[in-house]
């Protein structure tokens, strides 16, 4: 499986329409992020991908070819659900002993699961005394253990402490370098942000933008963020910041704590440039910071309403 | 059925015999019917006579409370919980779920039944014990159909507590009350609705058709003549029919609510 697209969907509930024709997709060796205001449709999109939801107009297509959600295409799939939950009375291993049964994996593979998401020690204990972060990760055991091409995984970062964020990554990483196929739907942009390859920005059931965030950076053009840590000289300090104001007028936005600081469009880095090199007295570090994905999606948003 | 649905059933068992309330409700009625057998052993009467209707009525309260509360949260306990999307996100139709949820529940409801009345069955002694096994199938049958209208009743229902409320009240209208409920009508309407539509009201219900048909077996059918019965007990092909009408349907019901539900959580 090369690509895995829902073309042209169209969802509504009653007056509301939750998907307005929508084109989106996954290919191997790629995680697409989903994001999006509440109400989006990023998780009904997800359901379309499932079948839990039938669309009124649309469908799903595979390696280019129209498909059904039908067993053989869901035999491909892992998925976590938002609020992942379990069974109260059942043990973690129970759990997955199940789902395992179901999907015709070993039990030896359970227990590499287990190990895996770090819930070995926690396996014989009841659903009912595990933690957020616990059935998480129990989930996201659940969503890898038959090793699906296509991995869907939503609001998989909820609950998660740090350790079980790098359980996650690893997952991402794995999955990646297999060749296989991640969408992830999530409000973390900032968690996610080097970790996802596309993005697709959804806003009252229609695509804004889908693409890389190289891409969608350069689309919503932000200012870079310049910090400068100044030399404890006022004087040259001073003379610095005048140089600043002269060579970008009004791209100065502070000066505190020994530090200035200054917003500039991608094209004004190379008259910064300049400015530093001829005050290299006054400037001790420098340091670049690129508009997170939450910048941007934020931008992309307010543009498109 | 395929390998999730066979999963299912062992899950759905395994499961349901951690549930507290059908832990609490089984021992219960292995206790009281364990109580009817001694009791019946103890009197100097043919104790098959006294043990057999008494643990008729017993089975005719307790085993659709079992079954209902077994059946009650089978779809929508799923869809609380956020689950059922989860489920039917495996590689399984709508109606094996909804089949493979009635039949691990069912094999639960068999180990309970099975349970209080083995219990009954061993206390009441060799010979005893033959006569008040006949009441086994029976009350299985009674126990299905009332899990599938739990099922159904869970399938149609968005929150575990409606569903709760629904099982109880309907537990109340069919077992409890159904018999008083005939009364009343057939003497609100003066006679207007003869004694023998009133009979066959009595085995369109499965804890009506249970109870009858039990009671004439362990007392014969003058008894119930002398309950007001003016209708025979259906033959076996007419109960047979009943009791797969009242498995089949609700549960065929269950399924279409699933199919037909254009969003899943």
């Amino acid at each position: 499986m090369k690509q895995v697209a829902l073309r042209s969907v169209v969802v509504e509930f009653g007056k509301v329409r939750a998907l307005a024709g929508v084109d989106v997709d996954a290919r191997s060796g790629e995680v697409v992020l989903f994001a999006g205001p509440n109400g989006a449709g990023k998780s009904t999109l997800i359901r379309v991908m499932l079948g839990l939801v039938r669309p009124q107009a649309g469908h799903l297509e595979v390696d280019g070819v129209a498909h059904r959600v039908d067993n053989a295409f869901k035999r491909t799939l892992g998925y976590l659900p938002e609020a992942v939950a379990f069974a109260e009375n059942l043990t973690g291993r129970q759990v997955l002993r199940f789902f395992a049964r179901a999907r015709g994996v070993s039990n030896a593979r359970v227990d590499a699961v287990l190990e895996r998401v770090d819930l070995s020690g926690a396996a014989k204990r009841a659903v009912r005394g595990y933690s957020r972060g616990m059935r998480q990760r129990l989930g996201l055991g659940l969503s890898i253990l038959a090793e699906p091409e296509l991995l869907i995984l939503d609001e998989p970062t909820g609950g998660l402490d740090q350790a079980g964020l790098v359980v996650l990554w690893s997952i991402l990483t794995e999955w990646r370098e297999a060749g296989r196929m991640v969408v992830v739907s999530s409000h973390d942009l900032t968690l996610l942000e080097r970790r996802v390859d596309r993005l697709c920005l959804l806003r009252e059931g229609r695509v804004v933008a889908f693409d890389s965030p190289e891409k969608l950076r350069e689309l919503a053009a932000l200012p870079l963020r310049v910090t400068f840590g100044l030399a404890t000289d006022r004087a040259q300090a001073a003379d610095f910041a005048a140089a600043v104001d002269l060579a970008l007028p009004g791209a100065r936005r502070g000066e505190y704590n020994g530090a200035l600081t200054v917003e500039v469009a991608p094209g004004g880095l190379l008259p910064l440039m300049d400015v530093r090199g001829s005050h290299a007295d006054a400037v001790l570090t420098m340091r670049v910071e690129e508009p997170g994905l939450d910048q941007i999606y934020e931008h992309l948003l307010k543009a498109v309403r | 059925m395929g390998r999730v649905g066979l999963a299912l059933i062992l899950h759905e068992l395994v499961e349901r015999t951690r549930d507290r309330w059908v832990l609490v409700i089984s021992v219960l009625f292995a206790l009281l019917a364990a109580g009817v057998s001694l009791y019946g052993r103890s009197a100097e009467a043919d104790s098959a006579m006294l043990t057999g209707p008494s643990l008729v009525t017993l089975a005719g309260l307790l085993v659709p409370l079992v079954a209902l509360v077994l059946g009650h949260d089978a779809i929508c306990g799923e869809r609380e919980r956020n689950t059922l999307g989860l489920l039917l996100s495996l590689p399984v139709g709508k109606l094996e779920v909804v089949l493979a949820k009635f039949l691990g529940r069912l094999l639960a409801l068999v180990l309970a039944v099975g349970m209080g009345l083995g219990v009954a069955i061993v206390l009441a002694g060799e010979g005893q014990g033959a006569v008040l096994a006949k009441l086994l199938v029976p009350a299985l049958l009674l126990g299905a159909a009332f899990l599938s209208v739990g099922v159904l009743i869970s399938a149609g229902s968005e929150r575990q507590a409606t569903a709760t409320s629904l099982v109880v009240a309907i537990w109340f209208l069919m077992v409890f009350f159904y018999d008083m409920g005939l009364l009343g009508l057939l003497v609100a309407t003066d006679g207007q609705i003869s004694q023998e539509t009133i009979g066959w009201m009595t085995f369109v219900n499965p804890a009506g058709l249970f109870r009858v048909d039990m009671m004439s077996r362990f007392s014969g059918p003058e008894v119930l003549e002398s309950l007001g019965m003016v209708v025979a007990v259906p033959g076996a092909g007419v109960r047979a029919a009943l009791w797969t009408g009242w498995i089949a349907v609700p549960l065929a019901l269950s399924g279409l609510l699933l199919v037909r539900a254009r969003g899943t959580r």
